[in-house]
């Protein structure tokens, strides 16, 4: 008996530490966002999952209206040396999941929380958030840096075969409702076509303000009386670039503020509100100035210094002299005339920030809005260049295209702050 | 009658009505106009006080007074047809 006791007792002290093992507590940490709907997504997901695995424990973070939880989740990037472009935003032991994508996603998180049961994983959220509760020697790696990271954005798609792609993968079983069949483009998906959609529509419109046309108008004025057609192509060319170059770099600034700060909703608020602002200045002007198919007249000698200026570049004896005066000329001048559209750029960088791209794909939007942005300078500048004749677009649809423009960035200020999810496609 | 055009080399509006003029002044040889540019004819502009819209149409009767004002682009047919109205004045 007494030897049976003994057995029972060295059995029990063998066992212990496997069933104290497999009890232990996967810890998983969800940033999300209120109205986010990949957030919605992955948090019924891992709801699901913690039926099938008991000893996973979901700690969950709200960050649009949450600010000390925003200010964590950036603490807990920096701590590891990791980029968080968007949420969700999950961590589970060592390795991490930005996006959420089903199907793909999903089975990576499950076999992260298999793999945790099986091999244990050290926590390393924990580890800098409960310092204290979470030391254990046997798990925790000297310092707490993911060994291995998931992020499911394209870009970091071709290097790793672990990496997924989360606009492929998502919504698989909503596709069929949201595809429409159009004459010509055949069948089209709604969501995948929404955001190209509203890039080429706001840039566009945003290229009907003439706020920077006048200083091409002026150039090209300069450019036709040159002998040298080949200088006077480059320079209208550099021109054009660097107007864009600068237009770019504004709307990257935009948008790299939009996603620094963006997971706090003040910042939403007050671009939907100067959304709100644009939208009704847009639709008093097409109703109390119907006389505006023509070109304002601004007072002071603005113009007259630019127009000198460029003359002076111009008309430099040395080529490079030239190229470079005019490429810092349409730097300040375009930097100067911004403010003019300060509004359009800033709701769609923050529609761009709430589409959780990659970066690469940020960057391609902002590029086509630009192309589009400038489309109408590049019509006035190639059929100038061709006929050799001053060209002019005309202004009567400008009237039509702040009334346009206004309802658009109405509907937008009200999204931005009422229902921000709508404008999240993809 | 005479017309007084006033426009600007960065006006892209000016830009779009001038064509438009030249067909109407090759159509109608016995109208006279007269081009100031915004810029660098201060003297007119201050004088018929062009200070809001461009490009703008003064049109004066034969002893220099304004009879009436046009401003921004204006189709070619509605402008001719004004023209025509004030032929004799």
């Amino acid at each position: 008996m007494k030897n049976l006791f003994k057995a029972i007792f060295i059995a029990l002290l063998l066992i212990i530490p496997f069933i104290t093992r497999g009890a232990e507590p996967i810890n998983a940490y969800l940033f999300y966002g209120q109205d986010c709907p990949h957030c919605a997504k992955e948090e019924e997901f891992l709801e699901s999952l913690k039926v099938k695995y008991p000893e996973l424990e979901i700690k969950k973070f709200e960050i649009y209206y949450n600010k000390d939880n925003a200010i964590l989740m950036q603490n807990i990037a920096q701590s590891l040396n990791i980029s968080i472009n968007g949420v969700p935003f999950l961590f589970i032991g060592d390795q991490y999941f930005v996006g959420y994508s089903e199907n793909i996603t999903s089975i990576e998180i499950e076999n992260k929380i298999n793999s945790c049961l099986n091999n244990g994983c050290p926590d390393v959220v924990g580890m800098i958030l409960y310092p204290q509760e979470t030391e254990d020697p046997k798990n925790s790696p000297e310092s707490p840096v993911p060994t291995e990271t998931i992020i499911n954005f394209p870009e970091e798609n071709g290097d790793n075969p672990n990496q997924t792609d989360i606009n492929n993968g998502e919504n698989i079983s909503n596709q069929e409702t949201e595809k429409i069949n159009l004459p010509f483009f055949g069948e089209i998906n709604i969501k995948n076509f929404s955001l190209p959609a509203l890039t080429i529509i706001i840039g566009f419109l945003d290229g009907f303000n003439p706020c920077a046309m006048w200083t091409l108008l002026f150039l090209i004025s300069l450019l036709l009386g040159m002998e040298n057609k080949k200088k006077m192509w480059i320079l209208g060319v550099a021109f054009i670039v660097a107007s864009a170059g600068v237009y770019f770099l504004f709307m990257s600034a935009w948008l790299n503020l939009i996603l620094f700060l963006g997971f706090v909703v003040w910042l939403r608020i007050i671009i939907g509100t100067v959304a709100l602002g644009s939208g009704a200045y847009g639709i008093k002007e097409f109703f109390f100035n119907k006389n505006i198919a023509g070109c304002k007249v601004t007072q002071g000698d603005k113009k007259q210094k630019v127009f000198e200026r460029l003359k002076k570049v111009i008309n430099q004896n040395s080529f490079w002299l030239s190229l470079g005066g005019i490429i810092i000329l349409a730097f300040i001048v375009n930097l100067i005339e911004i403010i003019c559209s300060a509004g359009l750029p800033a709701v769609y960088a923050q529609i761009l920030a709430l589409n959780n791209l990659s970066t690469w794909q940020y960057y391609l939007y902002i590029l086509l809005y630009i192309l589009f942005f400038m489309l109408d300078d590049l019509f006035v500048f190639f059929v100038t260049m061709i006929t050799l004749q001053m060209t002019g677009i005309t202004t009567k649809y400008s009237r039509y295209s702040r009334l346009v423009g206004g309802i658009l960035m109405l509907i937008i200020g009200l999204l931005l702050i009422f229902k921000p999810s709508w404008l999240m496609f993809g | 009658m005479k017309i007084l055009k006033f426009g600007a080399v960065w006006c892209s509006g000016c830009l779009v009505m001038k064509p438009r003029f030249q067909e109407i002044e090759k159509e109608n040889s016995w109208l006279k106009t007269e081009y100031y540019d915004f810029d660098n004819d201060k003297e007119m502009v201050n004088k018929y006080n062009v200070d809001k819209i461009l490009p703008i149409f003064i049109f004066l009767d034969n002893n220099d007074n304004e009879i009436l004002r046009l401003n921004g682009e204006i189709e070619k047919d509605k402008l001719l047809e004004i023209i025509n109205q004030n032929k004799d004045k």
